[in-house]
């Protein structure tokens, strides 16, 4: 399983991506969690502390050397994308092992070698030996500039609002972003506080709504204590909603 | 005053600019609202509506396809890509907009 999730900022994607890789885990099966917002989001919903997770160092990505062929950077050849996983990823619970990319904590100019590393090291990670559940930064940016290219499957979140509802339009797109690696794109509707919201979701977007997040005091209080949602409130409705949708795309776990 | 409004996805920096640029329009002063977001919404929030700000998206981003000339001064910018919006608030879609690439 290669899964991404995107959406407009404060839809509830860590949250919900966090609890989605933690679930996973507790069925026995390898998961990688990725994060590459530069501001921190998925290790608090999994249950880390973000000082437990170092950059990627500089030197796993080299320059190009004069009278060289190709791109200017590429990822270090002593660096076997398997192994840098293992290596600079961080147990996070349930067994989750948890890689990103350097946060804006330090210098950010010194940033952008450890973010070119995790994106190098991604896109190479050979097929089926994780489930990788990745979380991007809020918007489009990210999304539309290559760095959900590894996921086979996206699952936008969205709220019903209007601007989550544009955004997920927006996102929609990715399907037909890569021809020769066609995406499979579906909804998880978040946040949803009356009966007709998923509908409107479902048509606001024009997509398939495969999972169903309600509103819940619950998961607000565990961001507000910074706790992952399934330490704070195992049992709450939205805990429970994502356990449903990891129980929907299970038939494609890596063993 | 030249403010702007930033924060984390999802905090409110969109609500809060928009109430913002009508509470200072609504006292008079000539407010000019500029969505710096590479996923502009800022339209809806202020209340141009969906069509509206797609629209304007979509001319911001005729600019980065090449087919439309940018604006070389202020005043041609805010006229040339700018909308009315409620309470005479202006508003213009001025960032470079994330567009996926074409195949």
């Amino acid at each position: 399983m290669r899964l991404a999730f995107v959406g407009k900022g404060g839809a509830g994607k860590s949250a919900i991506s966090g609890t989605f890789a933690r679930q996973l885990a507790r069925q026995d099966h390898k998961v990688l969690a990725i994060d590459s917002d530069p501001l921190p989001g998925l290790a608090y919903s999994l249950g880390l502390a973000i000082d437990r997770t170092p950059p990627i160092p500089d030197d796993a990505v080299i320059e190009r050397k004069e009278g060289e062929e190709g791109p200017r950077w590429r990822l270090n050849p002593d660096v076997d994308p398997f192994e840098a996983v293992e290596k600079w990823s961080v147990e996070a619970p349930d067994g989750v092992r948890f890689l990103q990319f350097g946060k804006i904590m330090g210098d950010p100019k010194n940033l952008w070698r450890s973010q070119m590393a995790f994106r190098f090291i991604i896109n190479k990670l050979p097929e089926g030996r994780w489930n990788v559940v990745g979380d991007l930064p809020g918007g489009t940016r990210q999304a539309f500039t290559g760095w959900g290219s590894w996921a086979s499957t996206i699952l936008i979140v969205v709220e019903p609002t209007a601007k989550s509802l544009l955004s997920g339009r927006r996102l929609a797109r990715m399907a037909d972003l890569d021809p020769e690696n066609p995406k499979r794109v579906m909804v998880v509707a978040s946040k949803v506080r009356e009966p007709d919201d998923v509908e409107m979701i479902a048509k606001g977007t024009g997509l398939d709504v495969i999972a169903s997040v309600p509103w819940d005091e619950d998961l607000a209080e565990a961001e507000r204590r910074q706790l992952a949602p399934l330490d704070f409130a195992p049992a709450s409705p939205a805990v429970r909603a994502v356990e449903s949708l990891v129980e929907r795309l299970s038939e494609e776990r890596v063993a | 005053m030249k403010l702007a409004v930033v924060g984390k996805g999802g905090s409110g920096k969109t609500t809060t600019s928009s109430v913002i640029a009508r509470t200072l329009a609504r006292n008079g002063t000539a407010v000019v609202a500029l969505d710096c977001d590479s996923n502009p919404n800022l339209g809806i929030s202020l209340g141009v509506g969906d069509e509206e700000t797609e629209r304007l998206v979509s001319m911001r981003q005729a600019l980065d396809e090449g087919e439309e000339e940018h604006a070389n001064n202020w005043d041609t910018l805010i006229s040339r890509y700018g909308s009315d919006g409620p309470d005479g608030v202006r508003l213009a879609v001025v960032s470079r907009i994330d567009n996926p690439e074409p195949g």
